[in-house]
C-alpha cells in the first residue's frame, strides 16, 4: 500500500489535452487505417480517408506543440511532490533514475518485492514515453511515402526504393501502427494496474492525495490508501 | 557422313537447337536441347493455388491461357470444385481465341517461310495472282501493292528480320508459281491482323494477351454485358470468315507442292491428347477435342488416356534429381555439366507415357478425335484427304504435311466451335444464368490439370497443403515434343522425327528446320 | 535541325502503301502518346523525315517466354506499326527472323560490328550455372549480352524479365536471374538502358520509344535520358499510379467494393481492392493506353491489378488476390504481415494477462508495493564502500 500523491503539478492542464488528443488521433488513425487496409464495411472510404489524414496532421501538430511547450511549461519531475521545474527534465535522464533499470526490470518480473525508487517516470516509462516520438515521425514518414500527393517527392521516393518498394513502405507504416497499439495496451495496463489515480489526473484533471516524497525518493509524508 | 547444326532455330517460342547426322542426303540420328532453364516449378513452393495461375502463364508467352486454365483446372481438381456452367463457356472461349491466334500466326509468321520465299514473289505477275487466288478460292488482297512494297523492301537493301534468309534454297518447291508465294507473302500482312484480332477477343474477357488475368480456382472473374458479348461475336465471325475462306484454301492449295512431306517426318507414331474445350460433363473423353492415346503398335487405334502411368526420365538432360518419377513425385533439381550428345545435352526433361515417348499437338488431337468419332473433325480430315489424294488413308497424317495440315484444320474446327460457344453464352446469361464463380474454402489436395494447348498436352500437378503448394510439377508440349533421349536411349518425338529426313544442303538443313518448326514447339 | 532531304521518308512511306495524311495522323498519335500538344506534329514529322536510311537494331530473347515479342504484334494500327518495325531495320530476332542458326547470328554480328544500333532485350538476364541456364549457338546467354552492348547506342529492356529479372527473380530466384540493368552495372558497361516495364511490355510503349530515341534523335541530344526516373523508365509512361487513373477510383472513394468475385458487385464494376488490387502502388498508364489496341485491360475485365510493372513483381506482390504481400519468414515460410501482427499481439495480451495475475497474488493491484528505502545499487555501494 504505497500510492504516491497525484498532484495537478505532474501534468499541467496543456498536457491533459495533448494527452486527450494524442488519444483520440491514435484511435481513429488506427480504425481509419484498418478500414484502409481492409474496408470491412461499405460506403466509408471517402470518409475513412479523410479522417485518416485529419488526424495525421492533429497529431503532428500536438506533438510539436508538445515538445514546444516542454521548454517553456513547469511541471513536476519526481513523484508525490508540488514543486517543478522545466518540464524538458522529464525527458533527460534524472539522478532518481540512475542505475534504477535493473531494479524495474527485477520488479516487473517479481524478482524483486520492493517498488524501485525513481523519478516521475521511471527508466523504462521514459525510454517508450520518448520512443513514441520518432515512432510518430516514422508513421509520418511511411504514410506521406505512400499518400499519392507526396510519394513522388524525392524524401521520400528515395526511402520508398530503399525499402524496396510501396508494398513493404504499407507494411512498415501497418507495423508502426501495431506497435502503437502494443504501446498504448502496455502503457495503459501498467499505468493503472496499481490503481487508477493516474487515469483520474491524466484524464479528468483529479488529484488524489498519497506518499510524497523528496529529491532523493525518499518518503516524507502522505500515505498510500 | 556429316553433322548439320541449327542454333538457335528461329521462329520458335524459346530457345531450341536441332543437330542432326545426314548420311547420304538423309537424317540418320538427331538430337534437340532446349537452352533454357528457368525452375518455374520451384519459385511456386509455398505460394497460394491461385497465385500459381499468373506466374504458371510466364511459362510460354505463346500459350499462356493454356498454362492458365491448367493451373486452375488442378487446383480445382485437388480441391473438388466443379465451375459453372458460364465460367466453362467463358474458359472454352478464351482458349478458342487463343487457339485461333496461335495457329493463324503459328502458319503464316513463324512457318510460311520455311514454303513460302518472298523473292520469288517478285516476279509474279499481278493479274495471274488474282486468277490464282480466285481458282484456290483463297483471300483476295490488293496484290499490286503488296508487290511493290515488298519491291521497294529489297531494292532498300536493308532486310530487317529478313537478313540472311535462305532466299532460293533448292528445298523450295521447284514448281510452285510465282504468284503463290506473292499470295503467301500478301496473306502473311493479313494474318498479322488476323492474329491480333483473336487477340483483342483474349482481352475483352480476359484483360489482355499475351497473360490473361480472369480465370481463377472457382470460375472466371469475367462477367459479360450485352456489349462485351456483341464485341466478341463479331470478332469471332471475322476470323471465322478468315479462317474459313483464307487459311483453309491457302494450306490446300501450298500443300500438293510440297505432297512429298506426306512420306517422311512422322516420328514414333504415338500420339497422345488429354482433350480440350469442355462439355457440359466436363468428362476429359468427352471433350470437344476428346482425350486418347494413340500407340504405335496399335496401329490407328485410340484408348483411354491415363495421367498415372506418366514418367519424367532425367539422366540425359541437365538434373541432379531421381529419374523415372512421376510428375505428383516430381523433382527438378537443375545442375548443368557441358553440352554432349552421348550423354547430358538438354535442360529438357524426356516425359514418357507407360514408358513411351509420345508427340502432343494438333495432330494428336486431330487423330484422337477423328477415331473417336467427332464429326466435324472427321468431315474435314476426310475432305483434306481426297485433296491430297490420299482419300481414306489417315495414316498418312502420321508426316511433316499431316502435322501441319492437321493444325490448320484445327483452326477451322475450332473456330466454327468458337461461334457456338459465343451463342450458348448468350443463351445462358439471357436465359437469366448469372454465375460465375464457385466460392470454396478447401485448402488441402493432390490434383492434376490435363489440357491441351494449341502446341499440345499439357499437365500441371499441383500438392495443396495448408492452402499453400507444397509441390507443382508441369509438363509442357514442348517437354513431351523436344523431350532428350529417355534414360533407355530412345529418342524424344522431334528428334524421331527427323530422322529419315532428305536434307539436300547439309550447311543448309531447311527440311530439318521444317521438321522441328512443324511441332511448334 | 535542317533536314535536308524532305521527300525520302514520303517516298519510301509512300511505296510501303502509306499516304502523307494517313504518316501525319501517325505523327498526331505518337504527340499524343509522349503528352506533346498537336503543335508538336511537324516538328515529328520533320525528325521521322530526315533519311530513308533505316536505323539497325538487333533484338535479342535472354530468359524469355516470347510473351513481350507477342506483345509487340499486337500494336494499335498494324500498317503504320510495320512501318515502325521497318524504320528499324530488326536485322535479328529469334521469334521472327528468317535466318537461322549460324546465318541468323552472323546477321546480328553484322550489326554488333558498328557502333550505334538499337538493342532491344527481352527476357531475364540468366547467369545461373555460369550463365548456362541459357545457351543460344553453342554459347551462354551472357556472353551473347557481353558482346551486344557495349556498341548500342542504347538498350531497350522489354517487360519486367529484362528490367530486373522479372518472376523468374522471384525467391528463391533458381536460374539467378537479373535484369539487363542490374547486370550491365555490375560489368561496369555503361550503355544507357531505358526500361519498360510490366509482363509484357506494353507495345505501345516501346512505338513511344522508338520515335522518341530515333526519331526525335532524344538518344543523340540526351533528351531521353532527362525523361527517366531512377529505375530507367520514362516518366511520362512511369509517373503515375493505376490507382490515380482507373475509372473505378470513383467506386473506390464511395467505398463500393468486390468482396468476391462472382457476385453482384463485380458485375457492376466496383473497385477491386479488396480482392487484391495492387493500383495503388503500380506505376503504369494502363487505365489510359489500355492492351491489345485499346481493347480493354486487366480492371476492366473484372480482374484485379498484379502489378506486374514493380520492381520484383512476385514476391512484392503475391498472394496476388490479397492486400499485403507475404512475408517470407525463416522456418515458418510466407506468412501474411497481419497473421504476424495478430500472434505478436497476442502473445503481449497474454503477457499482460498473466502479469495482471501475478500483480494481484503479490498484492500489488491495489496501490502496489511498498517502496524501496535505499536504491538496491547504492545499497549495494555503500556496504562495500564501508558505509560511506
Amino acid at each position: 500500500m504505497s500510492h504516491p500523491a497525484h498532484y495537478r503539478e505532474a501534468h499541467p492542464l496543456i498536457f491533459v489535452f495533448t494527452h486527450w488528443i494524442n488519444l483520440i488521433s491514435m484511435v481513429a488513425l488506427a480504425f481509419s487505417g484498418f478500414y484502409i487496409h481492409y474496408p470491412f464495411f461499405a460506403n466509408f472510404m471517402g470518409v475513412a480517408r479523410g479522417m485518416h489524414f485529419f488526424f495525421m496532421y492533429v497529431i503532428l501538430i500536438n506533438l510539436f506543440v508538445r515538445i514546444v511547450a516542454a521548454f517553456f511549461v513547469k511541471s513536476a519531475t519526481r513523484l508525490g511532490t508540488r514543486e517543478v521545474e522545466t518540464d524538458i527534465k522529464n525527458w533527460l535522464p534524472q539522478k532518481l533514475n540512475r542505475h534504477q533499470l535493473g531494479a524495474w526490470l527485477k520488479y516487473y518480473l517479481f524478482l524483486k518485492k520492493d517498488h524501485p525508487i525513481g523519478a516521475k517516470y521511471g527508466v523504462l516509462q521514459k525510454i517508450a514515453y520518448i520512443v513514441t516520438i520518432p515512432l510518430t515521425l516514422a508513421a509520418a514518414y511511411t504514410g506521406f511515402a505512400i499518400y499519392a500527393p507526396f510519394m513522388d517527392a524525392a524524401f521520400f521516393a528515395a526511402g520508398t526504393d530503399w525499402v524496396g518498394g510501396q508494398m513493404n513502405m504499407r507494411i512498415i507504416h501497418y507495423y508502426i501502427m501495431w506497435v502503437f497499439i502494443l504501446f498504448t495496451a502496455v502503457h495503459a495496463y501498467l499505468a493503472n494496474v496499481e490503481g487508477v489515480a493516474p487515469s483520474r489526473l491524466i484524464f479528468a484533471w483529479k488529484e488524489e492525495e498519497g506518499l510524497r516524497f523528496d529529491a532523493d525518493g525518499k518518503v516524507i509524508g502522505g500515505s498510500g490508501h | 557422313m556429316a553433322r548439320s547444326v541449327v542454333d538457335p532455330l528461329t521462329r520458335i517460342e524459346g530457345h531450341l537447337r536441332v543437330e542432326v547426322e545426314v548420311n547420304n542426303g538423309v537424317v540418320t540420328d538427331a538430337w534437340v536441347s532446349g537452352g533454357l532453364y528457368r525452375g518455374m516449378e520451384k519459385i511456386l513452393l509455398d505460394r497460394r493455388p491461385s497465385d500459381a495461375f499468373y506466374v504458371v502463364q510466364r511459362i510460354c508467352g505463346v500459350c499462356p491461357i493454356s498454362h492458365g486454365h491448367a493451373s486452375t483446372a488442378s487446383t480445382e481438381d485437388a480441391l473438388g470444385i466443379t465451375i459453372p456452367n458460364n465460367a466453362r463457356i467463358v474458359r472454352n472461349l478464351i482458349e478458342a481465341a487463343q487457339y485461333i491466334h496461335s495457329h493463324i500466326l503459328w502458319f503464316y509468321t513463324l512457318a510460311a517461310l520455311d514454303y513460302v520465299d518472298p523473292v520469288k514473289a517478285l516476279s509474279a505477275d499481278i493479274a495471274d495472282t488474282y486468277a490464282l487466288a480466285q481458282a484456290a478460292g483463297t483471300g483476295v488482297s490488293d496484290f499490286g501493292a503488296v508487290a511493290k512494297r515488298l519491291q521497294a523492301f529489297v531494292d532498300n537493301g536493308q532486310l530487317s528480320i529478313f537478313t540472311n534468309g535462305w532466299f532460293g534454297h533448292p528445298a523450295y518447291a521447284e514448281d510452285m508459281p510465282a504468284e503463290l508465294h506473292l499470295i503467301g507473302v500478301a496473306h502473311y500482312l493479313e494474318a498479322l491482323e488476323m492474329q491480333a484480332v483473336a487477340a483483342e477477343i483474349i482481352a475483352i474477357m480476359g484483360g489482355k494477351f499475351p497473360h490473361f488475368m480472369t480465370s481463377l480456382p472457382g470460375g472466371t472473374t469475367f462477367m459479360p454485358t450485352e456489349q462485351k458479348l456483341d464485341d466478341i461475336l463479331f470478332r469471332f465471325v471475322k476470323l471465322n470468315e478468315w479462317v474459313t475462306n483464307t487459311m483453309i484454301p491457302d494450306t490446300l492449295a501450298i500443300a500438293p507442292f510440297y505432297a512429298g512431306a506426306l512420306g517422311y517426318g512422322g516420328g514414333h507414331g504415338n500420339f497422345l491428347s488429354w482433350g480440350v474445350f469442355n462439355d457440359e460433363s466436363f468428362e476429359a473423353n468427352n471433350r470437344y477435342m476428346p482425350a486418347g492415346v494413340i500407340k504405335v503398335a496399335q496401329g490407328l487405334t485410340v484408348a483411354d488416356a491415363d495421367a498415372s502411368v506418366l514418367t519424367e526420365d532425367v539422366q540425359r538432360s541437365w538434373y541432379d534429381s531421381a529419374t523415372g518419377l512421376h510428375p505428383s513425385a516430381g523433382e527438378a533439381d537443375a545442375n548443368f555439366s557441358e553440352y554432349n550428345v552421348d550423354d547430358q545435352y538438354s535442360w529438357v526433361k524426356a516425359p514418357r507415357y507407360d514408358g513411351a515417348p509420345m508427340e502432343a499437338g494438333p495432330l494428336s488431337r486431330m487423330l484422337v478425335a477423328y477415331l473417336r468419332g467427332v464429326q466435324p473433325v472427321q468431315d474435314l480430315v476426310n475432305g483434306a484427304l481426297e485433296a491430297l489424294g490420299a482419300a481414306g488413308r489417315p495414316e498418312v497424317l502420321v508426316s511433316l504435311l499431316g502435322r501441319v495440315a492437321a493444325r490448320n484444320l484445327e483452326t477451322k474446327v475450332v473456330s466454327d466451335w468458337s461461334l457456338e460457344w459465343v451463342n450458348e453464352l448468350i443463351g445462358a446469361v439471357a436465359g437469366g444464368d448469372s454465375k460465375f464463380f464457385e466460392p470454396h474454402d478447401v485448402d488441402e489436395g493432390m490434383g492434376a490439370g490435363l489440357w491441351e494447348a494449341p502446341r499440345g498436352a499439357l499437365g500441371h500437378f499441383i500438392d495443396i497443403q495448408g492452402g499453400k503448394i507444397a509441390r507443382y510439377q508441369v509438363i509442357t508440349p514442348s517437354t513431351w515434343d523436344c523431350s532428350s533421349r529417355d534414360d533407355g536411349g530412345v529418342r524424344g518425338p522431334m528428334e524421331e522425327a527427323l530422322v529419315g529426313t532428305p536434307i539436300i544442303e547439309v550447311e543448309r538443313p531447311l527440311e530439318a528446320a521444317r521438321i522441328a518448326r512443324s511441332f511448334d514447339p | 535541325m535542317a533536314h535536308e532531304d524532305h521527300g525520302a521518308i514520303y517516298d519510301l512511306l509512300a511505296a510501303r502503301g502509306v499516304s502523307r495524311r494517313d504518316f501525319l495522323k501517325y505523327c498526331g498519335s505518337i504527340a499524343a502518346l509522349l503528352g506533346l500538344s498537336e503543335s508538336f506534329v511537324p516538328q515529328i514529322a520533320a525528325a521521322v523525315n530526315h533519311g530513308a536510311k533505316l536505323k539497325p537494331a538487333v533484338w535479342l530473347n535472354g530468359g524469355a517466354c516470347t510473351g513481350c515479342t507477342e506483345s509487340i504484334a499486337q500494336v494499335d494500327t498494324p500498317d503504320v506499326a510495320t512501318i515502325v518495325l521497318d524504320l528499324l531495320s530488326i536485322d535479328f530476332m529469334e521469334t521472327l527472323s528468317m535466318a537461322m542458326g549460324e546465318d541468323a547470328l552472323a546477321a546480328a554480328e553484322a550489326v554488333f560490328e558498328e557502333p550505334g544500333y538499337i538493342l532491344i532485350y527481352e527476357g531475364s538476364v540468366m547467369q545461373g550455372f555460369d550463365g548456362n541456364a541459357l545457351r543460344i549457338g553453342g554459347k551462354t546467354g551472357l556472353e551473347e549480352l557481353d558482346h551486344a552492348a557495349p556498341n548500342a547506342a542504347a538498350i531497350v529492356a522489354v517487360g519486367s524479365c529484362a528490367v530486373d529479372g522479372g518472376f523468374v527473380m522471384a525467391n528463391p530466384n533458381p536460374a539467378d536471374a537479373t535484369g539487363v540493368k542490374p547486370y550491365l552495372e555490375s560489368k561496369g558497361i555503361t550503355t544507357p538502358v531505358v526500361n519498360l516495364p510490366t509482363c509484357p511490355v506494353n507495345p505501345e510503349w516501346l512505338v513511344a520509344i522508338v520515335v522518341d530515341v530515333l526519331l526525335l534523335g532524344s538518344l543523340e541530344s540526351g533528351a531521353i535520358l532527362d525523361k527517366l526516373d531512377d529505375w530507367g523508365r520514362p516518366k511520362y509512361i512511369f509517373g503515375q499510379t493505376i490507382h490515380d487513373n482507373c475509372p473505378r477510383r470513383g467506386h473506390f472513394e464511395n467505398g463500393n467494393f468486390v468482396n468476391e468475385f462472382g457476385t453482384e458487385e463485380e458485375a457492376l464494376g466496383y473497385c477491386l481492392y479488396k480482392v487484391g488490387c495492387k493500383g495503388p502502388q503500380t506505376y503504369t498508364n494502363c487505365p489510359i493506353v489500355r492492351w491489345n489496341r485499346r481493347t480493354s485491360w486487366c480492371v476492366e475485365s473484372g480482374a484485379p491489378c498484379i502489378g506486374c510493372g514493380n520492381l520484383n513483381w512476385v514476391d512484392v506482390g503475391a498472394p496476388f488476390l490479397n492486400r499485403h504481400r507475404d512475408l517470407p519468414l525463416p522456418s515458418v515460410g510466407n506468412t501474411q504481415p497481419g497473421v504476424v501482427a495478430g500472434v505478436v499481439a497476442g502473445a503481449a495480451a497474454l503477457g499482460l494477462g498473466l502479469h495482471a495475475v501475478g500483480m494481484k497474488v503479490t498484492g500489488r493491484m491495489d496501490g502496489g508495493a511498498p517502496y524501496e528505502e535505499m536504491k538496491a545499487h547504492d545499497k549495494k555501494r555503500m556496504q562495500k564502500g564501508g558505509g560511506k
